[in-house]
């Protein structure tokens, strides 16, 4: 919604700038989201008489001009235009003034005459018209005022951003309605009052009907006769101008006005192409034929809200007319249309057919049914004024279920309540009145509650007297009484009474129905500032629950051990699916499916977050970031069934990435990658610090990892995690040239490991005795399995055992491997023996030997 | 004998001067302190004089080994201190190469500013409730009163993955659930914060998914004077204290009355300057917010006559790009190492 300044100042008397009225819209709830200045770039032009003309001492064309521009002093500027006589009144630009034309004027002189501005021409003020010399003004033009102003060039323009709820203010009226609360002012609107030419009657020519009563709640037509159509005055143009629709004769013209005055859209319809006379709103059939005023043949999904006439439907109801009935130069007779459609089916078809008109926007938040046929007398009277028609006599007008005014009952405490306000009742009811909502009292019924609320409110220190009385009352006359005088005394005493008031809305306003609607009118226009702020009163328990905070942990651990949080997309392409290598029959390909993708490129729900974290790591590299370490804690999505029927599962993971050096390039450090076993460190760190212990790692497998360098943490039953290197063939799937090692994890299977409760253990008093044990076993032998061997034989005083070195190579047999492992013994109750550990040692030897066929190295 | 001593105390004195390095000093001890040195010596003389002279050459010679070994003493420190001293300018580095460097990770710039929302809410005694990203029409439009084809649906442009199923495009389902939850009018302070998703294009100011937080208290006597105050207090301590916050009417089916906020602009303080956050406004707009419509509470079994309550929901982005100076939407979504390391 658009509308020029001008327009508003048709009926209120407006004083403030634009800007300042544009805020107090935007205050109160109707935001002005631009304005279009008038005369931008006229700010600095005023008009000037030429008081004194002398040729210039050193040019033989230029001339030195003493202007009077309304200040106390002449200004004196040279000019080279050859049309300036003494005494003529011309637009000034001053200095500083930068104009439509570009020119920016600025204090100098001109061949060593001073010059303090520019005597200006239409062109460079951007006015139409001749512009071989300077523009000469009439001569009773006032002087020193701004050109603008002259030119009538001060209508600003306002762009609303409309909220959904305010359909009547899609209307000058209704901004003027608003504009006179803001503005302390009652509007004057014009007289609507239509001179009908005797002889025909609208009833006798057309028949209307409503088939579709659910999505037309009212219709109501008007005929004209004897029709000239030619272009419509020049100050409808101009206003139609303002609001942003262009002028094409008289009666498209006024069929507009009308719309953007009084927010009813209105059609026009060529009489003589009305087969059978008759309009009838009605649902489209099924592929039935639509020929639009667009020249396009659309075909009806069925159901859309259609006027028809007895042959065919003439146009989409609300959205776009029909192209046989439309207005010509040849249109003598003009039906009008003015109607009521239900706004849901309005927007359902105008979204189908994608049509969004001024006429379907302001059906979508709702006309006003009750101001049809005000709408038809304003369009026939402005018609008539030009002389364009001969009204019928009537108005045709078929309104099945005429809507009731709606009344709410509310008591200004309730309003004060709500904002956690104390205005006055004087302060509330004025606010209503003037946005139009008729304000009666009501003889409340009141309840026994309500009346010690009543009496508690009023007098604090008696209200438990009054609790008392009032419930051992029997007598209700009695509570009502008691209720009245009590609220009666309030008001007397100039308290907020209790006096339970019905406001009757506007039949403009669709919004208004509750109670706490209307503490909306009083909070907006009083305005939002003046709401004294508090806190709500009373404490209450906060916090996160349990797996939140196991959550947050996750992601402070991680971060601490180098690894740098990602959020992604919970989107995901079956192409992904292929370069995860994920195997055709895995569950993980049944991914939930969105409707309406925005593009081909998501058109799924993610299963895994590799799919995820390896796109991020694909984009870092192809960015040149090849050090990479990125973890992220996400949901992925699983359907309970497939097609979906109901809401997917929605499951917690944990996903980590590193790629690229091991340490920041420094130089103190050097090159080296991470492997394999700084993936796993970071898990078993995290682990540790998550307090889940005593878990197994084995070799496993995973579609999109390494088939030899794939670790399953077990701790019993569940999985912790899963980790390795990125299948080499995955990794070029995604364009990453490079090692890439991940792990994955699920968040609740983690949180259900943790040890529950947390394990102290007392410094040693005696010392420990180590040993070490270097052993030569086959290559394939994992030293997982040896390390459990030996914790098994090593007796009461095993205290731990560490993994120090692994050998391969030159010394030893090439099928083997050498592991040495530091033992440690120790008893809580005395110094160990070096027999008592040698003997352990022994039994180690022995079972290490049995199981791997070790050999002592 | 006498002058026997004098001559080996001034030797001794001139040696011990001369030593270069403690391995001489400790030579020249031996010389003249040691078991067979020349003090030793010269006490062995002893036995060779008079029993009157005897105590008194004693005490000369003992008070000559005293001051040798002084003298020794001294000198010995101050080698010391000296081959001390060549140790330490050996050892000179260069304290201007860069110390090592750390394996340091980082949180998403998101989860720190979520972080610090949750903080100031949980403070205040909110819970933090989660619910589904994959939400009911139910949930996520109609117990907010936006029955179907209601225009303000418009403005939320949805992923649907049936007619009744959709990808959620604000996290207020998760306070009707939370309210149905609760019984007998029971009160809540809880505050949402999670994924969303809007049908919008992937640019610098629109993405398809993002984060948003909203809060809800109900209670008996909330007024809107108690969402202004929550608020206020919200956006000066994630803003800075000197925040001041602007309320906008505006409309959003599940509150009445409705309205938009704005922050002060925490860059420019609204002194313009061709401030790029404000554009010279000196306001952000950061969040909607209002009453609690009665018909929400109804449909989630609350009774309006009885409690009354406010609702907010602000985008976490946005936050995070004013309190971080980020001026572009996607780089939240990219996780570009560089911008990750910058948090």
């Amino acid at each position: 919604m658009q509308v020029s300044t001008g327009w508003l100042k048709d009926f209120l008397k407006i004083d403030c700038t634009t800007e300042e009225l544009a805020e107090k819209f935007t205050m109160s709830g109707n935001p002005v989201e631009n304005i279009i200045k008038a005369g931008a770039g006229l700010e600095k032009v005023v008009t000037g008489r030429v008081e004194e003309i002398t040729p210039h001492e050193n040019s033989d064309h230029m001339f030195v001009c003493q202007m009077n521009v309304g200040a106390a002093e002449l200004l004196q500027i040279v000019t080279g235009a050859q049309n300036v006589h003494e005494g003529d009144i011309v637009p000034v630009a001053l200095v500083g003034a930068n104009l439509p034309c570009g020119k920016k004027i600025s204090k100098g002189k001109l061949r060593g005459v001073v010059s303090n501005g520019m005597l200006c021409s239409r062109n460079e003020l951007n006015i139409e018209g001749d512009s071989s010399g300077i523009y000469i003004l009439p001569k009773d033009t006032p002087v020193g005022v701004p050109f603008a102003q002259v030119a009538g060039l001060n209508d600003d323009i306002l762009e609303f951003e409309l909220t959904a709820n305010r359909g009547d203010c899609f209307s000058v009226f209704g901004l003027v309605r608003e504009a006179g609360v803001l503005l302390n002012q009652t509007p004057k609107f014009p007289e609507i009052k239509v001179s009908e030419d005797a002889g025909q009657s609208s009833k006798d020519l057309i028949e209307i009907k409503i088939d579709a009563q659910d999505l037309c709640s009212r219709f109501s037509a008007r005929v004209l006769t004897d029709v000239k159509l030619a272009p419509s005055p020049e100050w409808m143009q101009k206003r139609l101008e303002g609001a942003g629709i262009r002028a094409i004769n008289n009666v498209v013209d006024v069929t507009n006005f009308v719309m953007v005055e009084l927010g009813q859209p209105l059609h026009a319809y060529d009489y003589e192409k009305i087969a059978g006379k008759v309009l009838n709103a009605r649902r489209a059939v099924a592929g039935e034929q639509l020929h639009t005023l667009d020249d396009s043949n659309r075909l009806a999904k069925g159901g859309e809200l259609v006027i028809a006439d007895a042959e065919k439907a003439a146009g989409l109801a609300g959205v776009m007319g029909g192209f046989e009935t439309e207005i010509t130069e040849n249109t003598k007779t003009v039906v009008l249309e003015a109607a009521s459609f239900n706004s849901a089916s309005i927007r359902r078809t105008s979204r189908a057919v994608g049509l969004h008109s001024e006429a379907s926007g302001r059906f979508e938040r709702g006309v006003n049914e009750k101001a049809t046929v005000t709408a038809l007398d304003r369009a026939a009277q402005l018609l008539q004024e030009m002389g364009a028609c001969k009204v019928c006599e009537g108005v045709v007008d078929v309104y099945p279920a005429p809507k009731s005014e709606i009344k709410i009952q509310f008591t200004c405490k309730q309003i004060n309540d709500r904002l956690g306000t104390s205005y006055t009742e004087k302060e509330i009811l004025d606010v209503l009145k003037s946005l139009g909502f008729k304000i009666s009292e009501v003889d409340a019924e009141f309840d026994g509650e309500e009346v010690i609320d009543k009496i508690s409110y009023a007098a604090k220190h008696l209200g438990k007297a009054a609790k008392e009385l009032a419930q051992n009352s029997e007598v209700d006359d009695f509570i009502q009484s008691i209720g009245k005088t009590v609220g009666e005394l309030m008001k007397r005493g100039g308290a907020e009474s209790f006096t339970t008031y019905e406001a009757v809305v506007p039949d403009w306003r669709n919004d208004v129905t509750l109670p706490d609607d209307l503490s909306e009118e009083v909070a907006r226009i009083y305005g939002y500032d003046k709401i004294p702020a508090t806190l709500p009163k009373g404490s209450q328990q906060g916090g996160q629950s349990k797996l939140q905070n196991f959550t947050d942990s996750i992601k402070n651990i991680l971060s601490s051990l180098g690894m740098n949080e990602e959020v992604s997309f919970a989107f995901t392409h079956p192409d992904m699916f292929d370069k995860l290598q994920i195997p055709a029959e895995s569950e993980l390909r049944r991914a939930v499916p969105i409707m309406n993708p925005l593009t081909d490129e998501y058109p799924l729900l993610r299963t895994t977050l590799l799919s995820s974290i390896l796109e991020n790591a694909a984009r870092n590299f192809s960015r040149k970031n090849e050090d990479v370490r990125l973890f992220e804690v996400a949901p992925i999505f699983i359907p309970k069934s497939l097609p979906i029927t109901e809401q997917p599962f929605e499951i917690q993971k944990l996903v980590g990435l590193i790629m690229g050096r091991r340490a920041p390039k420094g130089w103190t450090q050097d090159n080296a990658e991470v492997d394999f076993y700084d993936m796993k460190g970071i898990v078993e760190e995290l682990l540790e610090r998550l307090e889940i212990f005593n878990y197994t790692v084995e070799a496993g497998e995973h579609y999109a990892l390494h088939p030899g360098k794939t670790a399953i943490f077990k701790k019993g039953r569940e999985i912790l995690a899963t980790v390795g290197e990125v299948h080499p063939a995955v990794a070029e799937n995604l364009g990453i040239n490079k090692k890439v090692f991940v792990f994955e994890s699920d968040v609740e299977t983690l949180m259900k490991c943790t040890a529950k409760k947390f394990n102290f253990e007392n410094l040693p008093k005696y010392p420990a005795i180590s040993r070490d044990l270097a052993i030569l076993v086959n290559l394939d032998t994992a030293a997982g399995e040896v390390e459990k061997v030996i914790k098994k034989s090593a007796g009461k005083f095993f205290k731990e055992v560490t993994l120090f070195d692994v050998y391969t190579g030159e010394r030893i047999d090439a099928a083997k491997k050498s592991l040495a492992f530091n033992i440690k013994f120790q008893s809580n109750e005395r110094t160990l023996t070096d027999e008592e550990a040698d003997a352990a040692f022994k039994e180690i030897l022995a079972a290490v030997e049995k199981t791997f066929d070790a050999k002592l190295r | 004998m006498e002058s026997k001593i004098a001559e080996l105390k001034a030797a001794a004195a001139d040696s011990i001067k001369a030593a270069a390095d403690l391995k001489e000093l400790d030579n020249l001890r031996v010389k003249f302190l040691g078991k067979k040195g020349e003090v030793t010596n010269l006490l062995r003389g002893m036995s060779q004089l008079s029993a009157e002279e005897r105590p008194k050459i004693g005490k000369i010679v003992n008070e000559a080994r005293a001051d040798i070994e002084n003298l020794i003493a001294a000198k010995n420190s101050e080698l010391k201190a000296k081959a001390l001293q060549n140790k330490l300018a050996s050892e000179k580095i260069d304290v201007t190469l860069a110390g090592r460097k750390f394996q340091r990770g980082h949180l998403h710039p998101l989860t720190l500013t979520l972080n610090r929302i949750k903080e100031i809410f949980i403070q205040m005694g909110y819970s933090i409730e989660e619910g589904p990203e994959v939400e009911t029409d139910y949930y996520n439009f109609e117990a907010l009163n936006l029955p179907k084809n209601h225009p303000a649906r418009d403005t939320q442009d949805s992923f649907y993955i049936t007619e009744e199923i959709l990808l959620r495009t604000q996290t207020s389902p998760v306070q009707a659930r939370t309210m149905q939850k609760h019984k007998d009018n029971a009160p809540i302070r809880m505050i949402s914060p999670g994924r969303v998703y809007r049908r919008d294009d992937f640019d610098s100011s629109h993405s398809p998914a993002f984060t948003q937080v909203e809060g809800l208290v109900i209670d008996k006597g909330i007024t809107f004077g108690s969402l202004i105050g929550t608020l206020d207090f919200f956006c000066k301590q994630m803003f800075g204290e000197s925040t001041k916050i602007r309320l906008r009417p505006s409309f959003f089916p599940f509150v009445e009355p409705g309205v938009e906020v704005d922050v002060s602009c925490p860059i420019c303080h609204g002194n313009g300057g061709g401030c790029k956050v404000c554009h010279d406004s000196g306001w952000l707009e950061i969040l909607g917010a209002g009453e609690v419509h009665p018909k929400v509470l109804e449909m989630s079994g609350y009774d309006s006559s009885k409690v009354s309550g406010f609702a907010w929901g602000c985008g976490v982005e946005r936050i995070a790009m004013i309190k971080y100076g980020i001026d572009d939407l996607r780089y939240f979504f990219e996780n570009d190492m560089r911008f990750l390391n910058q948090f």
